[in-house]
């Protein structure tokens, strides 16, 4: 006899619901070469755009001669800042309250910078036309180190900017001064300083790097003059953003702007600015009136779109002899490039920077940063740091690790010690954050014993014990607390719009169903892990529930995906709504069963009637009850809209452990192991969240083992290509080992709170605190970052270790 | 300076007049919209653009439609089996949450199946070795490895039953 | 990118004629391979061109070449030169080069060269891990150059190179000065001079 599939567990098993490891919706058409990727599309009469872009880092355009390149056949136009200037588009408002050039207006401030468009038939011959552009540059000295650029005389890069003492986030010291954000109580720190035993101190810098999504950034604009409509596919993290930013710079009724985030191939931070690309290409349709294209290639995203971290960092911690954190005080010189294009929410130039209290308790802190111009790209904020988090993590772990190496404290022990207790959640912090939930002691002992913590120090101690060992062993241990979910709005607005957002569901009469959202998934699973979401809501099956995004003329507004903020924000939204509809159903139930509401019980796909199980109707009949018979006073139909303004964001948390061994000759690497817990509240899909995670320690392995962008005096960018730009391959990528606690998010619909990013934040100063540990008997407290080969080869022999 | 081409891709004779310079990654997606073959890079590192060129794994970057005249091209449009369903490998990689964004799959895919085609009970360190010439930037490779172990194992006892 | 070089080239030219080319600023700018003097715009100052190929890119650096300092009795000019191709690279040299007579060997002598040179743009970015050795290339096929030329100059009487009759040219002899410099030529010398160095030859 079969077994019965009528039993609730057999109906939740066919849901496919929440905490199922359902496999992909999405990967049909992957799997088959059926993506829909911006370069993919391809509309009639479309022309190609590419970009000249500045080969020096400082200099003022003399002359630019488009004669040769507008000969060439095939060639529509070559655009300037001189044509954009009536259009007033030839500079741009950024994300952190600057303008950017849209095109070098008269100067060039970084290399690779846009100074003019191009457009032709096709590709190969605007690649042409780029070289028969000829620009004629006086070079200027450049400015490559935000703390030359800081001196008195130091060369003046914006001189847009002369005379403003007053920027978007206050005054400005400096002609090359942004900003100077603070954060925390400075008298208390200062106090707790002042009266604190034991003081710690560790300058640190955290490179510049790059996200490098596989798919670099594209836009296809068309412009159909007959309607005045706009239609733009983009790889965008926010495509309802840049609609309200295009319709405001084109004057564009935001209605007759269509703004499509079709499949993205990876974002990680990449693709949320608006980059002059973009711009250029809508203009380029509007003023010619056809689809124009254009996609980067991979040397122009590495060298102009939005980079990630170059924070220069000093911590200082305060402590009590035996351990006890008094006083946490940060000071940062945040190296921005030529404009602030910084994606943060407006209040918060230095993002969540202020986090860096990490998962310890500490009763006074301050932070400081400092905003500086240098002839470098603008961004900052990407690559999967959930707004400057990975940086204040970084600063935290290593500053933890630093004060436990000068009292010869063991690194867990002195973690647990300074803890966050669990009775005290929610707990707010010296910065003002309000963790929600966090059980640290719990998921660290977890670790701890999975590893055999005991035997691995033993090992090491073994190892530092015999001069001949081939190889430094270190054990890198993190623990540490993520902020996530932007925004509630009163704190958290992008250009002005608050960090809200939404999900729209329609059941229909056959009992499927139709959701749209205001993110825009890149790879994290959206289309599967949102069905998944309604499905335990709603009582319908995952696999019947379409899933859509991107397309602002469908979604609800939104503001995308990046900082992990989809499940907290976007996935409380889609529970909400889905329980609206829910609400309703139960009426629609009742009335068909002639009871009370208040008589039925939901039980995975139904409500039964309280105490007779025969009597019950299933979320499919009530469908088609909507439809057709809805009670008195009832509007027909089955669907909700939501849009969820979060209280406060969420507090994912996570135990890192790295075993790593030091090849004592050749200053080679082998991560011998590498154990991650990450507690991220509910979980709605193990195998996606597992996968999440790979992901992120695996960008992190490569940030952390051998990511630079590094540039010569003369301000050029050197290793720019992925010859140089190191992303790892299999054979280099470590193994993962993943485990999970659960501790839900208490002021989320759902309990969940956000993984992606956590990964990422925590792991790479995991392994920098192993390779320091494997280092700190021999009195290193900190090794910057990049951890390559020649450079610990390099250290080995600056500490008496090599062999 | 254009020539005439007759290539062979997954099956069907395509034939036209190209740039000498033209790259066979952009006469697969722009010339007979075959855009499955993606474009990650500019210096032959990423292999999203892999495609088999008479059997073997090439990167379509760094190759000419022009040198390839007369010879057979399959991407990833060709992949699934003659009765439609998903071949081992395409399966693997689904049962294995071996793709995430899917940017890095179609390049993936093709050079796991050629890789299984060379070495058809290749151990972790070979299929990781297999595929050092395809980057990914979403899955850490770790489910990729596992989708290539399930389709190696599929295809082993295809193989037995058929023997 | 800054490449620093310092090198001393031994000529079998006497000193006197190495010197007289040196201190010919045209004639010496003709020694540089890929260099065309166009035009001289003051006694000092000239104006000229540099023609790089690397395969199919070619580079044309169009510039100045300025003679800074001219010392007769140390025999030793200083010279700037400063060029940039439209299509987005620039580079600037400071020379110094002197002239050293060879106490053992009247007949030879010692080319001193010592250069900075900054490279900027794409040439930089792209070319930057061989800059080093292609700007030693370089100066090796200029010094080559010069050596031929100083060679073809008429001999000081009584001088051994007058008497051996070796100095008389013929338009057969006239050195072959390369027109333009040939990136994949020069690649080539790399690598065969790191396969030689592998194997300790010397060459």
């Amino acid at each position: 006899m079969n077994a019965p599939t009528d039993t609730a567990e057999a109906r939740e098993l066919a849901l496919a619901g929440m905490g199922a490891s359902r496999l992909r919706k999405e990967d049909a058409r992957f799997i088959q070469g059926k993506g829909n990727y911006v370069d993919d599309l391809k509309l009639p009469g479309m022309l190609h755009m590419d970009i000249v872009r500045a080969p020096v880092a400082h200099a003022r355009i003399k002359k630019i001669n488009k004669e040769a390149a507008l000969a060439m056949p095939g060639v529509h136009a070559v655009l300037t800042a001189d044509d954009l200037k009536p259009l007033k588009l030839h500079w741009m408002p950024t994300l952190a309250g600057d303008v950017a050039a849209v095109l070098a207006d008269e100067k060039v401030h970084f290399q690779m910078q846009e100074v003019a468009i191009v457009i032709a038939d096709d590709r190969y011959i605007a690649a042409d036309a780029v070289e028969a552009v000829e620009v004629e540059y006086e070079e200027l000295p450049v400015v490559m180190d935000p703390f030359e650029a800081l001196k008195p005389d130091a060369p003046v890069l914006r001189e847009d900017l002369a005379g403003k003492t007053e920027g978007a986030h206050g005054k400005r010291e400096h002609h090359n001064h942004i900003f100077t954000w603070e954060a925390g109580d400075k008298a208390a720190a200062d106090a707790a300083f002042d009266a604190a035993p034991v003081k710690v101190s560790q300058h640190m810098y955290y490179p510049r790097v790059h996200p490098c999504p596989l798919e670099t950034c594209g836009c296809v604009a068309n412009f159909d003059p007959i309607r005045g409509e706009l239609t733009t596919h983009i790889t965008s993290q926010a495509p309802h953003v840049v609609r309200t930013v295009v319709s405001l710079l084109s004057g564009i009724p935001e209605s007759k702007v269509r703004i499509i985030s079709p499949d993205i191939g990876g974002g990680f931070g990449n693709k949320v600015g608006i980059y002059p690309g973009y711009v250029c290409v809508i203009v380029a349709s509007i003023v010619l009136g056809r689809p124009v294209k254009w996609v980067e290639d991979r040397i122009e995203n590495i060298s102009s779109t939005a980079f990630a971290r170059d924070y220069h960092m000093d911590g200082e911690l305060a402590a009590t002899s035996d351990g006890k954190i008094l006083g946490l005080r940060v000071n940062v010189v945040a190296d921005h490039g030529a404009f602030d294009a910084c994606a943060d929410p407006t209040k918060f130039p230095a993002g969540l920077f202020h986090i860096c209290s990490g998962s310890y308790d500490v009763p006074a802190a301050h932070a400081s940063v400092k905003g500086v111009y240098t002839n470098k790209a603008p961004g900052g904020v990407a690559y999967r740091c959930s707004f400057r988090v990975t940086e204040a993590v970084y600063l935290i772990e290593r500053m933890v690790d630093v004060l436990a190496q000068k009292l010869g404290m063991d690194k867990a022990e002195i973690r647990a010690k300074n803890f966050i207790k669990k009775e005290q959640f929610p707990y707010t912090s010296a910065f003002g954050f309000e963790y929600d939930s966090g059980d640290y002691h719990t998921a660290l002992q977890k670790v701890l014993d999975a590893v055999d913590y005991k035997g691995l120090r033993a090992e090491q101690a073994a190892k530092r014990a015999d001069p001949n060992s081939p190889t430094l062993m270190g054990i890198g241990l993190v623990t540490f607390t993520e902020v996530v979910g932007a925004g509630p709005s009163k704190m958290c607005d992008i250009l002005g719009v608050g960090m809200f957002d939404s999900c729209e569901i329609r059941v229909h009469p056959t009992g499927s169903a139709i959701a749209r959202m205001g993110t825009i998934t890149q790879g994290q699973g959206h289309q599967t892990t949102y069905a998944q979401i309604i499905a335990t809501e709603l009582g319908i099956p995952s696999e019947v529930i379409q899933v859509e995004e991107g397309d602002t003329s469908t979604a609800p507004y939104g503001l995308g995906t990046y900082g992990s903020r989809s499940t907290p924000v976007a996935g409380a939204a889609i529970a909400l709504a889905a329980r609206k509809i829910h609400a309703k159903a139960k009426k629609i139930a009742a009335h068909l069963l002639e009871v009370n509401e208040g008589d039925l019980d939901w039980e995975v796909d139904r409500f039964k009637v309280k105490g007779d199980d025969a009597k019950f109707k299933t979320m499919a009949e009530i469908s088609w009850a909507a439809y057709n018979q809805p009670p008195e006073g009832l509007e027909p139909g089955l669907e909700a809209v939501h849009y969820y303004d979060p209280p406060n964001f969420t507090y994912p948390f996570g135990i890192y452990l790295c075993v790593v061994d030091i090849d004592r000759a050749t200053g080679e690497t082998k991560i011998r192991r590498f154990y991650a817990l990450d507690d991220c509240g509910t979980r709605i899909n193990p195998m996606i969240i597992e996968g999440q995670i790979h992901g992120g320690l695996t960008e992190g392995f490569a940030v952390a083992m051998g990511q630079q962008m590094p540039f010569d005096a003369q301000g050029n960018l050197m290793g720019n290509t992925l010859m140089d730009y190191f992303l790892p391959t299999a054979v280099e990528t470590p193994k993962w080992e993943t485990d999970f606690t659960v501790t839900p998010s208490p002021h989320h619909p759902i309990g969940a709170k956000g993984v992606a990013e956590s990964p990422h934040v925590g792991s790479i100063p995991t392994f920098t605190s192993a390779i320091v540990d494997a280092f700190s008997h021999l009195g290193v407290t900190h090794l910057d970052m990049p951890h390559s080969s020649y450079r610990l080869w390099k250290s080995l022999r600056e500490h008496g270790a090599a062999l | 300076m254009t020539i005439r081409t007759a290539i062979t891709v997954n099956g069907k004779e395509t034939s036209r007049e190209v740039e000498a310079r033209t790259l066979l990654v952009h006469y697969l997606r722009e010339e007979l919209s075959l855009t499955g073959t993606h474009v990650g890079c500019d210096t032959s590192n990423c292999g999203a653009c892999t495609v088999l060129l008479d059997g073997e794994a090439v990167k379509s970057c760094t190759v000419l439609a022009a040198q390839v005249h007369d010879c057979n091209i399959t991407t990833i449009e060709g992949a699934a089996q003659a009765d439609g369903s998903f071949s081992p490998v395409q399966e693997g990689f689904r049962q294995e949450h071996g793709l995430q964004c899917g940017f890095c799959t179609p390049g993936m895919l093709v050079r796991s199946y050629r890789l299984l085609q060379e070495n058809p009970n290749p151990t972790e360190e070979e299929i990781r070795v297999g595929i050092s010439g395809n980057l990914c930037r979403c899955t850490g490779y770790q489910n990729i490895v596992k989708a290539v172990q399930s389709a190696a194992r599929k295809l082993q006892e295809a193989a037995t039953a058929t023997a | 990118m800054e490449v620093k070089l310092d090198k001393q080239y031994p000529l079998d030219v006497d000193a006197d004629r190495a010197w007289a080319l040196l201190s010919d600023l045209k004639a010496t700018a003709g020694c540089m391979p890929g260099a065309e003097i166009l035009e001289q715009l003051s006694d000092t100052s000239y104006k000229g061109t540099v023609k790089v190929k690397v395969g199919p890119a070619v580079a044309q650096f169009g510039g100045t070449v300025d003679v800074v300092e001219t010392n007769t009795e140390n025999r030793t000019v200083v010279l700037r030169g400063k060029g940039a191709d439209k299509g987005g690279s620039s580079a600037s040299m400071d020379l110094s080069a002197a002239i050293v007579a060879d106490p053992t060997n009247p007949a030879h002598c010692v080319l001193n060269g010592s250069a900075a040179v900054i490279v900027n743009g794409k040439f930089a970015q792209f070319g930057g891990r061989m800059m080093v050795q292609v700007s030693e290339m370089i100066l090796g096929q200029f010094v080559e150059n010069f050596r031929q030329t100083a060679l073809t100059l008429p001999a000081p009487a009584g001088s051994a190179a007058g008497q051996s009759g070796a100095a008389s040219t013929t338009a057969s002899d006239a050195p072959k000065i390369a027109k333009e410099i040939n990136g994949l030529a020069i690649f080539w010398q790399l690598i065969k001079g790191w396969w030689q160095g592998l194997f300790g030859s010397r060459g």
